[in-house]
């Protein structure tokens, strides 16, 4: 990131290519709708460009990202009034080869995935941040304004209901 | 990842959804367009209307250049007159402090003489404002022992004429200089200025003015004050006693 606010082009774009998907995935599945995760996801990186001046290396990149972000989606919510949009049908997901297999795997992740979205959603957060984000608890405490035992706590809960549907 | 391995796992299976191709080649570009602009804006539009901050910044260029051309060819004319007044009051003494020469042995001159000659510098300072005399022809017989003498003068006044001439130009030119810069500097700070009139302040204090703003009234402001707010600090966290203050309802 001081690369490219020293003017290095290419720097961002290895920034971009690193976490591109991990950060479009964080926000597709915190919102549900890809129209929306798309627009969103836009708007964090054109923070980042826009804020590439003021930008100070006080933690990891990472975790700068995934604060912008954060906080693009508090703002998304309040908009809407907390109020979440259901997954399209035709983004639920597709699986390989034997169809007696694909219907049983499939049915095992549309499990897994209704789970993830029924979870609360300071608890998805923090669960999607470490999965996708591979933020450390200290950093997701960090990325959404709240303190270590709080984000220990949302994630414990959140990888406890998810273990409940995993072991049926 | 996750401290359940088998948690992870699970996940891990889901379908690894990518950002699609052309919002890549969007964000890539925007990244590279803000580079080729540098410095990055302290605030930027979003959204359709991206498109202003370029044709904004180009208008201002164009302006900026067109009253720096204005200001150099204009100011000169009556600033300049005053200013180099006194270098003109001195061109004009000058030569008359000049022609006081008086050559040195010669025979004492008749009392009514000595008085003319005495009272000459009083005359010469009565009249400071005189035309300079033209300079006397070397070969003019009632001055041929001053000759070489008014050669030199001549030849010292020519000098003294020609350096006050010069430091009188030098003065013009510092003097346009001046004004061409003060202009430049006038407009490039117009071009400066931030979009809110808070955004020089501290984070705490801007949002303290947003929620004046909301308590006399001025919701409209107070959004777009907050907007602002959050393009410039887009990872400051707001507390939430105060984004409920701020926070349009």
């Amino acid at each position: 990131m001081l690369a490219y606010q020293h003017g290095d082009a290419g720097a961002f774009e290895t920034l971009y290519k690193r976490h591109r998907g991990a950060l479009y995935r964080f926000v597709l599945r915190s919102l549900h709708q890809r129209s929306a995760a798309e627009e969103l996801f836009q708007e964090v990186w054109m923070r980042v460009i826009e804020a590439r001046g003021r930008y100070a290396p006080q933690a990891r990149f990472t975790t700068w990202l995934y604060t912008i972000a954060h906080n693009l989606l508090v703002d998304h919510w309040r908009k809407k009034g907390l109020t979440l949009v259901e997954l399209n049908e035709d983004e639920m997901v597709a699986a390989p080869d034997n169809p007696a297999r694909q219907a049983e795997a499939r049915e095992t992740l549309a499990r897994f995935l209704q789970a993830l979205e029924a979870l609360p959603h300071a608890q998805r957060e923090a669960f999607l941040l470490h999965e996708e984000g591979g933020l450390s608890v200290a950093e997701i405490a960090a990325a959404t304004g709240t303190n270590e035992e709080a984000a220990k706590s949302r994630l414990r809960y959140a990888v406890a209901k998810l273990k409940a549907v995993v072991d049926e | 990842m996750s401290d359940e391995p088998k948690v992870s796992g699970r996940y891990r299976e889901l379908p690894r959804e990518e950002p699609p191709r052309a919002l890549d080649d969007a964000i890539l570009a925007a990244s590279r367009r803000a580079v080729d602009a540098r410095p990055a804006p302290l605030v930027v539009p979003t959204g359709r209307q991206r498109w202003y901050f370029p044709v904004a910044a180009a208008a201002i260029i164009v302006l900026a250049v067109a009253v720096t051309v204005h200001v150099e060819r204009e100011q000169p004319g009556e600033e300049i007159v005053t200013q180099v007044e006194p270098a003109k009051e001195v061109l004009r003494t000058e030569p008359a402090r000049q022609y006081q020469y008086t050559p040195d042995p010669k025979p004492a001159p008749p009392a009514g003489t000595r008085d003319l000659q005495e009272q000459r510098p009083s005359a010469a300072a009565e009249a400071p404002r005189a035309p300079a005399p033209a300079a006397a022809p070397p070969s003019a017989p009632p001055q041929r022992a001053l000759g070489s003498a008014q050669d030199s003068a001549g030849a010292d006044r020519r000098e003294k004429t020609d350096a006050l001439a010069k430091r009188a130009d030098e003065a013009n030119a510092q003097l346009r200089q001046a004004e061409g810069a003060r202009a430049r500097s006038e407009v490039m700070a117009r071009a400066a200025a931030p979009a809110s009139r808070f955004a020089r302040a501290a984070p705490e204090q801007w949002l303290l003015a947003i929620d004046d703003l909301k308590r006399q009234g001025q919701h409209e402001e107070a959004a777009r004050e907050l907007a602002e707010f959050r393009r410039r600090y887009p990872d400051y966290k707001i507390p939430e006693s105060m984004l409920i203050r701020v926070e349009p309802r």
